[in-house]
């Protein structure tokens, strides 16, 4: 174990000869329960140190204590909890690493998170990974970011090798390295972390390589290179982390890419969103100035709006909606539209060019529109900053950095909060006055211009209940200017083009069974999390994943914020990688109309418990296939997004559950299914049951479903006993294969 | 793995899920809910007849069904499927309904608090149902429930033993009830490993070691996590299999079946022998001793001289019922121990170190094998135990259910009918015990001679001795139920 050996105590063998009591102590101990453990094996496949194997006699594991660490990793996943672990998590101290306090604040833009300094400290973080072989941080990492595998190069001190790691997932690594919350998200479901202890500093180690490696740019695949004419074309509305993941998945594959961004520089958020202190410029800049370099068309200051689509939609290939959410949330209360009360966007723009010219509060309030002349007063000290999330927080830095006050409101309880620990550490140090549970009920105005602000107080007792206001006596503050900074909200102008967005990122029903056994959903995890558990996070994100590879209707793609409303940076970059990949799969249109080039891709779907089902899918599919049609057939659990967004038509196909009169329909996992899926824009969909003895409703469940999720039934049939008789080729022929023939006959020749 | 299992396994035609009716019937989700719907029905209808019913005990629906019927039939299925009962038991089924606040659905949330059985219990295994069988039994014969007594008694019997599961059933996850506190479990499943129903078991073991969610375990999309602990991947007997069915529904691999095997299999072949299991048999064997020893009218005397010397107030005498049950306990315990000293091999260490289910030892090594060799014996003498009742009494069940109806009385026909009486009784009784004799010579000689003669200094000498305890046990009992005349 020269892996942990830093400052562990009890790794160097010299305890081992202790008694049991003084050993105990320092090390885990792991007992397995062996009435109850059934021999499965699943701890044994995880354990990172290999501690645990099996009584080949017995048929139980068996551990040896001398190789755990207490990591619990076998605790958390042994399907009849027959394994405990206690005592210590065997790592050693994270390396901490000092934030940078300026001494004068104003006009300060320097960044004030750093990372790891040196190679020391880069290897002995990397040393305190476990290379766990399930490792929860994947699944909490948005991007799916291989992690282990990039912190072994870092151990190996192979940063080229660490970039390879990560640009397979990730082309904003410096970037997310430093605005995620890892918290939430990598570190809070590293394993160490949901045993309750310090998890590896990934953010930290991911930006070590970027820090001191530079990010490779795209790799324009010159066999691609467009000669014939023939390459795929696709224009990215915005030119924020969404678009930025697109355009570099889709000019590596040789696509032609052309962004349009209404603001004069690219970037989204992070170009104006994020202060310098947190993200410099150079990094912030740094994946358009290597994407135009590989050959994306970047026009700024071209707004798109919803009528500009289809012309969009005649010149390209493909159209990906990535314009973000970037309209200010505003609290509705009395007094909202005094002067005085902006919003964040509006701070955090002006924001940022004047701390770039030194943070002259007049320049700033000139640039708000309220310098001296209006009816305003002359002087502003005291802001009041609506809101306690990451923006508002941004908002009050970048206002400690013009000299005046901050005092940030948010109605959650502290421990709920949403905010990033770190960032509000960092924010009360530099003085920044941030009050929990209370919210403001009125701005009172003085001659036209906020004066006053009645913040009452407010009770949360737990991260899923809405905080109730209280009756008791609120306070009244002196406030000069009031932020709004809850967050953005997505453009309802979109509304119609992108119907059902943004949508909720929750997994509904059972969830992923995978993910349960990785034992991700079995804590509660880091405290900053624990109101939200970053398993439960990380499921729901996949539903944003699944929902990016589907394209809204014909070749209209979104990802992002405007996809999913306000979501990270990570996540945002990887559904736009993720749309992008469905867009190229999708391939180039047919000349001159919708659909793509080539063969027509026909999707055959279906849930058979007695394997009945499944082959009169298959016997449907036939008719597809003899027809030159590309028919992949599958069930519905290994159907994933992007097949569902390839696919041209759509043949589905479940068994019929319920008694024999009553609750009959679609069996419950084709019903969880299609309530699962996303938007199928107008894709034509053939639909079928088959039942023992009547199918009832079944096929009007199903269409319903479907039509529910914008997709066209253009067929339906059921097949009972008279056409599925067994060995009997005659019925088959009339049923099944006779209606895949004839489906395929039909949709086949509408389409040419 | 695969030859770990190989003596248990049993063969692939066996599997009756083969046969696409069978599949189709337990794939249903109703399936398990219409086996407990009857007799959920018979045993509400026990609680309700018994304490509102006539107080006539054989008149009365709830105690005639219960004493005269019911103890009959769960040893049938036991002996001859296994864990029958349990894939229908009302108690269990009625628990399981209120955790998954549902019939027959797969729910995903269940109600309760959903803790883990506490680890120092779960670590002795068996002995919390056997001293719960124990203590229901005594209880039985002190309020006198089974003779039938008052049939209000057998009601709060029934309703003592379904308010406690659903206690469990709400405080714990899963079965945790039907796993370490019901009272008939160690029973069942001892006496059930002479079944022939191997229960569900995963068809390919290789298509379980690549499998990346374990279904069967945590719970699927169409079944639940098995209720039992048990992994149909590694069962070695039909032991912890309650025939639930929720594996086969779960497995997105279609990778399990329910399996048949030949009688006796699960006494002979599993390798790993539970020393909670162990002791099981015996206290039970102890149990079923005391009670065709009671009848003997030397015993009345000892319990009525035990009773006024501790001021108890009438039979059974806990210090007689306990140290009877003990001394035979331990005296089957003895014997092996005995046997284990004189014939143990000396070259081999048998202690391993560990908690009580873990540890081997030397008497370990002989008792738990001899323990289970004696399964066959055991049973039938239980069964032979519930025969008089059954043969003077079974068919006062139909004036017990046509009194419900308001007709019938003690002066029907079929109330004092016998179908059988004493002599003929007797012949039936030792007949069952000859029979469960020969068995557990068999199942005896076989498990001597695979795990025994490899330990022992002398192979001839192990099997007259194991052979010779199992036919010391049968004719024990035999020779009891010839004294006992066929008493109930
Ligand atoms: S706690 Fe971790 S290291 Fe120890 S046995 Fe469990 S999985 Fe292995
Ligand atoms: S995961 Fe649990 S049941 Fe499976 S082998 Fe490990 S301890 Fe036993
Ligand atoms: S991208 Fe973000 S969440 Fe993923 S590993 Fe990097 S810091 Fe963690
Ligand atoms: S970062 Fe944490 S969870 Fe991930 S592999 Fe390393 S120790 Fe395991
Ligand atoms: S779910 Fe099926 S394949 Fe997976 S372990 Fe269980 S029985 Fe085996
Ligand atoms: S889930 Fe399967 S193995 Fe478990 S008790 Fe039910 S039928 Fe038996």
């Amino acid at each position: 174990m020269t892996l942990l050996a830093t400052g562990i105590p009890g790794t160097d063998g010299s305890t081992a000869n202790c008694t049991g009591e003084a050993s105990t102590a320092v090390r885990p101990h792991v007992t397995v329960l062996v009435d109850r453990c059934a021999g499965c094996q699943e701890c044994v496949v995880r354990c990172p140190t290999g501690a645990l194997g099996m009584d080949s006699h017995r048929w139980v594991a068996v551990a040896e204590d001398a190789l755990c660490v207490g990591c619990r990793q076998c605790v958390r996943t042994c399907p009849f909890s027959s394994i405990t672990v206690e005592g210590p998590l065997l790592v050693a101290e994270r390396v901490e690493v000092e934030e940078a306090r300026p001494e004068h604040l104003v006009g300060d833009v320097d960044e004030i998170r750093r990372g790891l300094g040196s190679w020391e400290e880069a290897l002995a973080e990397s040393a305190r990974c476990l290379a766990c072989p399930d490792p929860t941080c994947v699944r909490g990492c948005p991007a799916h970011n291989d992690i282990p595998a990039f912190i072994h190069a870092v151990a190996e001190r192979n940063l080229g090798e660490a970039h390879e790691v990560l640009r397979r997932t990730s082309v904003l690594p410096d970037t997310c390295s430093r605005v995620c919350n890892q918290a939430a998200q990598c570190e809070g479901a590293c394993t160490w972390s949901l045993a309750g202890g310090t998890p590896v500093a990934i953010g930290r180690l991911e930006r070590f390589v970027c820090d001191n490696a530079p990010v490779p740019p795209p790799r324009v695949s010159p066999a691609v290179v467009p000669t014939t004419g023939s390459e795929l074309s696709v224009a990215v509305v915005g030119a924020g982390p969404a678009a930025i993941g697109a355009a570099w998945e889709l000019v590596e594959a040789g696509a032609a890419v052309t962004v349009y961004e209404k603001d004069d520089r690219p970037g989204g958020l992070l170009g104006w969103g994020i202060p310098d202190f947190t993200l410099p410029e150079a990094v912030a800049g740094r994946p358009w100035e290597q994407l135009t370099r590989a050959g994306v068309v970047l026009h700024c200051r071209t707004a798109i709006g919803p009528g500009d689509l289809d012309g969009l939609l005649a010149e390209n290939d493909a159209v990906l909606l990535a314009h973000g959410t970037s309209l200010p949330l505003r609290l509705p209360v009395p007094g909202a539209d005094l002067n005085g009360v902006t919003d964040a966007t509006t701070v955090l723009q002006a924001g940022k060019d004047i701390l770039e010219r030194g943070g002259d509060v007049a320049d700033f309030l000139s640039a708000l529109g309220l310098s001296g002349t209006g009816p305003g007063p002359r002087t502003i000290s005291r802001v009041l900053v609506l809101g306690a999330g990451n923006t508002a927080m941004d908002v009050a830095r970048t206002l400690r950095r013009m000299d005046l006050s901050a005092v940030c409101i948010d109605w959650l309880d502290e421990q709920f909060a949403l905010v990033r620990p770190d960032e509000l550490t960092e924010a009360r140090a530099e003085g920044v006055d941030v009050r929990f549970s209370r919210t403001v009920t009125e701005l009172r105005g003085e001659g036209g211009w906020v004066g006053h602000a009645v913040l009452a107080h407010t009770r949360q007792r737990s991260g899923s209940e809405q905080p109730k206001t209280l009756s008791e006596q609120p306070d009244v503050i002196s406030v000069d200017l009031v932020v709004m900074a809850m967050g953005y909200r997505a453009d309802p102008a979109f509304s119609e083009a992108l119907p059902g967005a943004p949508l909720r990122r929750e997994a509904n029903g059972l969830p992923d069974r995978r993910w349960m056994a990785s034992g991700i959903l079995a804590n509660s995890a880091s405290e900053v999390a624990f109101s939200n558990p970053v398993g439960t996070l990380a499921l729901g994100r996949e539903v944003g994943l699944w929902a990016a590879a589907l394209p809204f209707r014909d070749r209209l793609w979104a990802a992002g914020d405007a996809l999913v409303g306000p979501s990270t940076v990570v996540e945002s970059m990887t559904q736009g990688r993720r749309a992008a990949r469905a867009i190229m799969a999708a391939g180039p249109r047919a000349p001159g109309g919708s659909g793509h080039r080539g063969p027509r891709r026909v999707l055959v779907a279906y849930e058979s418990r007695s394997g009945h089902t499944q082959r009169a899918a298959e016997a449907a599919a036939g008719g597809f296939s003899e027809r030159g049609d590309q028919v992949r057939i599958l069930p519905i659990s290994k159907v994933g997004p992007e097949d569902l967004a390839v696919a041209d038509f759509l043949l589905v196909g479940s068994w019929v559950e319920g008694l024999v009169v009553a609750r009959v329909r679609p069996a419950k996992a084709m019903r969880t299914w299609l309530a699962g899926l996303p938007r199928l824009g107008a894709k034509p969909v053939g639909i079928f049951c088959t039942y023992a003895v009547s199918p009832k409703g079944t096929l009007a469940v199903m269409r319903r479903a479907f039509e529910a999720k914008g997709a066209v039934v253009v067929a339906e049939a059921a097949f009972g006993p008279g056409e599925l008789g067994r060995d009997l080729p005659e019925k088959w022929e009339s049923g099944p294969v006779a209606f895949g023939r004839e489906l395929a006959h039909q949709t086949g020749r509408a389409r040419r | 793995m695969q030859d770990r299992f190989a003596p248990s396994d049993p063969a692939r035609g066996l599997d009756v899920t083969r046969n696409p009716l069978v599949a189709r019937l337990v794939r249903n989700r109703h399936f398990q809910f219409f086996l407990i719907l009857p007799n959920q029905i018979v045993f509400w209808a026990v609680i309700f007849i018994g304490i509102l019913g006539t107080t006539v005990p054989g008149l009365n629906f709830g105690a005639a069904i219960t004493w005269y019927i019911w103890f009959c039939l769960v040893f049938v299925m036991m002996v001859v499927v296994g864990r029958a009962w349990c894939s229908m038991c009302p108690f269990g089924g009625f628990g399981e309904w209120v955790q998954r606040h549902s019939f027959w659905n797969r729910s995903e949330r269940s109600v309760g608090l959903g803790l883990k059985f506490p680890e120092p219990l779960a670590r002795i295994g068996f002995l919390i149902p056997v001293v719960s069988f124990l203590l229901l039994t005594w209880l039985e014969e002190f309020f006198n429930i089974a003779g039938p007594g008052n049939p209000a008694a057998t009601s709060f019997m029934v309703l003592g033993i379904v308010g406690s599961a659903l206690a469990f059933f709400l405080v714990f996850e899963r079965r945790t009830f039907c796993r370490y506190i019901c009272p008939l479990t160690t029973l069942i499943g001892t006496v059930g490993s002479m079944g022939t129903v191997a229960g569900f078991r995963t068809r390919d073991r290789d298509i379980c070691l690549t499998c990346e969610t374990k279904d069967c375990m945590r719970g699927g999309e169409h079944g639940y996590g098995c209720p039992w602990y048990t992994w149909p991947g590694s069962a070695d007997s039909n032991l912890y299999c309650g025939l639930c069915s929720e594996c086969y529904k779960a497995c997105p691999h279609d990778n399990v079946g329910l399996y048949l095997q030949k009688p006796l299999t699960s006494v002979v072949a599993p390798n790993r022998r539970r020393i909670d299991v162990a002791w099981g048999i015996a206290l039970l064997w102890g149990l079923v001793l005391y009670q065709q020893v009671n009848a003997l009218s030397l015993f009345g005397s000892l319990d009525t001289r035990l009773n006024n010397a501790i001021a108890f107030p009438h039979y059974p005498d806990p210090v007689d019922y306990l140290g009877i049950i003990a001394l035979l306990a331990l005296a089957t315990a003895g014997a092996a121990w005995i046997v284990a000293k004189l014939l143990a091999r000396r070259d081999l260490d048998l202690t391993t170190p560990g908690t009580f289910l873990e540890r081997g030892s030397r008497f370990r090594t002989f008792f738990a094998p001899i323990a289970y060799g004696l399964v066959p014996v055991i049973g039938a003498d239980y069964f032979a135990r519930q025969l008089p009742k059954f043969f003077k009494h079974s068919t006062r069940l139909v004036p017990a259910v046509q009194h419900v109806f308001g007709a019938s009385g003690t002066q029907s026909k079929l109330y004092t009918l016998r179908l059988l009486t004493n002599p003929r009784i007797v012949v039936v009784q030792v007949s069952v015990i000859a029979l469960g004799t020969l068995a557990a010579l068999w199942t005896t000689w076989r498990i001597t001679n695979r795990e025994l003669v490899p330990v022992s200094r002398n192979g001839v000498a192990i099997r007259v001795v194991t052979l010779g305890l199992v036919l010391v046990c049968g004719l024990a009992a035999g020779v009891l139920y010839v004294l006992m005349h066929a008493a109930s």
